[in-house]
């Protein structure tokens, strides 16, 4: 007791506690002002997650989408933190919504209360603000594009389009300046800004009080007075309470915030915005050229400033809203044009199948940069060198671009190579009918007759020729005796045409010594028409002068892999 | 339905104590709700081996660049790969070493670390010590502690040689006190 007796005596907290609490509110407590109290809890628990991300996130574009992967799948509760902030702020732009709608339909911006409604509309706009440099932040695949496109429409502006983009986005390109820049805009400028205006916007709410019902007269509402504490703060409590279990389910069920894959400037992507600036997404696609700019800036502008003005247009003393159907009928037709632009833009997109499979493509992408992050953690270079880390990384890349084309698909000129090539029911079908489509079917020379004859052994004869050959891979898992007897019977029916000395030119079939071993594939690959191999005969392009050495090391160490693999293992390591 | 605040009115006072009461452990119960998982959140890190190197001993230099009688050899000790948390380096800088042969041609890897507060000791080739520049703790060729505010001696390291290489594993003591123990 004595201490804060001491206390109060030095810093006088009683007087500033009973200022705070005890404030009358005329007409009595009522759920219907919850709004501004709900609304200011959920900036505090903005500041809270924020506060709580910063320990983790590193602005940094080579850092930034590793930082946040790392904190959704790692830390503990990480998800749950970075839901809440997501979420957190959309409910902040529904809650700030309805308290925007009641405030007016209550009239409430009249005099005395005009800066009430000024500093709240610019509270507003910079809950936006923060949406806008906050969507930036993880560097992933969304937030990317979509604020290329939201920096794009600042290059946009007449006259200083170039220099207002440049400085928003700190340079001529996106990069380290440009996160630098949206976090500390983020972290530092607009939080400054708002907990500034928050504190004149209170205050000016204390000295002009609630705005009762306006049916309710003026001593109707002296007669009913009751203190802020605890009457009013029992029913913000209970709203504040109900409004973060709300949002505690929104996260729950949305299974916390999305984090895409990493920006990738190379890639093509469908960008949304948050649903909140869905209608202004929406409305841009009405126009093109300078109309667009007009309209994306103008747009912004317009609804802005007749929000700003609206106290100084409407200034009749009377709340009741039907004398006020004019501006009340504007701000009706600005939210169902709002509703409708927004629901126009969910249904096309609904309606475009194609954004769909590009979508679950992309989420497919998320998924596997997530899992490798996890696991191998991101290269120094940054996010996408994520992809390098998942196996065979490089040789799949080259697999895609110089060697798919001919070995898979309908429109192949080659054998297909896939999960299993090499192994022993690849080899034995492949004795069997070595002319089958799924061998040399496509080629020029199983059109001749210089083809290679099916093998006619059967039974264990067959499997020992089988085992001849696969024991030349080098697997560990070979049957000595089967391979002795596969000699034998090499010398009877395939020594014609094929030689199993290494080195030694072989024709007119290719030397299969070391066939389905790194080197081998390395030496075939660059070179398929040596002596040792197909000869003149080859059909497949050379790659000596395209691949590195180490390029075709990777790509045999790929095709050595596959002998084992089966093709669930295969899609399981993704797109390359 | 109280009228007026009329504190004296039993009912209203009874009503007003009951509000207060709930307001409070409902405002309690929502600053819980996110201050429990936020300690949770906060202290990840906390008993977390969250920066690793691989436990493989580190290639260093040929063995028979380090000959008896020479002075010491510093060695930086790089690793091959490092993982920082979210990011995974290659060719990080942990260390370094200073080796040296003894007489009976055994090789003795010894941390730079200098054990008193984890400045990198030197080797003072006119005194034959390793010398810390900081607060000028000295030590013996062989580690040995000699004067100076270090309680022990240098930390040794465990070193093998395969194919003429010498290999190091790079271990952080604790600096501080007489007792080694890793950090």
């Amino acid at each position: 007791m004595k201490i804060r007796d001491w206390l109060d005596d030095r810093a006088g907290w009683r007087a500033v506690l009973h200022g705070a609490l005890h404030e009358p509110v005329l007409g009595g407590a009522s759920f219907a002002y919850v709004f501004g109290s709900v609304l200011f809890f959920l900036l505090l628990l903005q500041m809270t997650t924020g506060l709580l991300l910063a320990f983790y996130y590193s602005p940094s574009a080579s850092d930034a989408w590793a930082s946040v992967a790392y904190l959704e799948d790692q830390v503990t509760l990480g998800w749950l933190i970075r839901g809440l902030h997501h979420h957190g702020a959309s409910a902040m732009v529904i809650v700030a919504g309805l308290h925007l709608l009641q405030v007016a339909v209550w009239g409430a911006y009249k005099k005395p209360r005009e800066l009430n409604w000024v500093t709240g509309v610019i509270l507003l706009g910079l809950l936006l603000a923060f949406a806008l440099t906050g969507y930036l932040l993880p560097w992933d695949q969304t937030g990317y594009w979509a604020t290329k496109v939201a920096t794009g429409i600042a290059g946009s502006t007449p006259v200083m389009g170039d220099q207002l983009r440049e400085a928003v986005q700190g340079g001529n390109e996106y990069g380290n300046l440009t996160l630098t820049r949206f976090f500390a805009l983020h972290v530092l400028v607009l939080p400054a800004l708002t907990v500034g205006l928050v504190a004149v916007h209170l205050a000016l709410f204390r000295r002009h009080g609630v705005t009762p019902h306006w049916w309710r007269r003026g001593d109707e509402l002296e007669r009913r007075v009751q203190p802020f504490w605890p009457d009013q703060l029992a029913r913000d409590m209970t709203a504040m309470a109900v409004a973060f279990a709300l949002l505690l389910v929104w996260v729950w069920h949305a299974g916390g915030a999305r984090l895409d894959a990493p920006a990738d400037p190379s890639s093509a992507f469908d960008a949304r915005p948050e649903w909140y600036f869905r209608a202004l997404f929406q409305l841009l696609k009405y126009f093109s050229g300078s109309l667009e700019t007009i309209a994306a800036l103008g747009a912004p502008v317009v609804v802005g400033g007749a929000l700003l003005a609206l106290p100084v247009i409407d200034r009749g003393p009377d709340r009741s809203p039907r004398r006020r159907i004019v501006p009340l009928a504007l701000l009706g037709v600005g939210v169902i044009a709002t509703v409708v632009l927004t629901g126009l833009s969910y249904r096309s997109d609904a309606a475009d199948a194609g954004l769909g499979k590009r979508m679950a493509r992309a989420e497919a992408r998320a998924a596997q940069a997530r899992a490798l992050a996890k696991k191998n953690g991101v290269p120094p270079a940054g996010g996408t060198a994520v992809f390098q880390t998942a196996p065979f990384w490089r040789a799949r890349a080259i697999w895609a671009r110089d060697c798919e084309h001919c070995h898979a698909g309908e429109k192949r000129k080659g054998p297909v190579i896939a999960a299993g090539y090499n192994s022993r029911p690849w080899l034995r079908a492949f004795l069997v009918e070595p002319s089958a489509d799924a061998y040399y079917g496509r080629t020029k020379l199983a059109k001749t007759d210089k083809a290679m004859e099916p093998v006619e052994q059967t039974g264990r004869d067959l499997d020992a020729l089988v085992e001849l050959v696969y024991a030349e891979s080098g697997a560990p898992d070979v049957d000595a005796a089967l391979v002795a007897r596969g000699a034998e019977l090499f010398e009877q029916v395939c020594s014609d045409c094929h030689e199993r000395e290494p080195g030694v030119a072989s024709d007119p079939g290719p030397n299969f010594a070391h066939r389905g071993r790194p080197d081998f594939f390395a030496s075939f690959i660059a070179d398929a028409s040596a002596p040792i191999f197909f000869g003149e005969r080859n059909e497949m392009p050379k790659f000596a002068a395209d691949l590195s050495e180490d390029d075709r090391r990777e790509l045999a160490a790929w095709l050595v892999w596959l002998r084992d693999a089966r093709p669930e293992d295969v899609a399981a390591l993704g797109e390359p | 339905m109280a009228s007026s605040s009329s504190s004296d009115d039993p009912p209203a006072t009874t009503r007003r104590r009951f509000l207060k009461i709930a307001t409070c452990s409902v405002g309690c119960g929502l600053g819980a709700a996110i201050a429990v998982p936020a300690v949770g959140y906060l202290l990840y890190p906390v008993g977390r081996r969250l920066v690793t190197t691989g436990d493989d001993p580190i290639d260093a230099i040929a063995a028979d660049r380090i000959v008896a009688g020479a002075p010491p050899v510093r060695v930086p000790l790089v690793a091959a790969a490092q993982r920082d948390a979210w990011t995974t380096v290659r060719d990080v800088p942990l260390g370094a070493a200073w080796l040296r042969r003894t007489d009976g041609g055994e090789l003795v890897a010894l941390s730079a670390v200098c054990p008193h507060l984890g400045c990198a000791v030197g080797w003072d080739d006119g005194g034959k010590i390793f010398k810390c520049p900081c607060h000028e703790s000295a030590f013996a060729v062989d580690g040995a502690r000699m004067a100076g505010p270090a309680e022990r001696g240098l930390d040794p390291l465990p070193l093998t040689v395969a194919d003429g290489r010498i290999r190091i594993t790079w271990v952080r003591y604790k600096t501080g006190g007489s007792r080694r123990e890793p950090g």
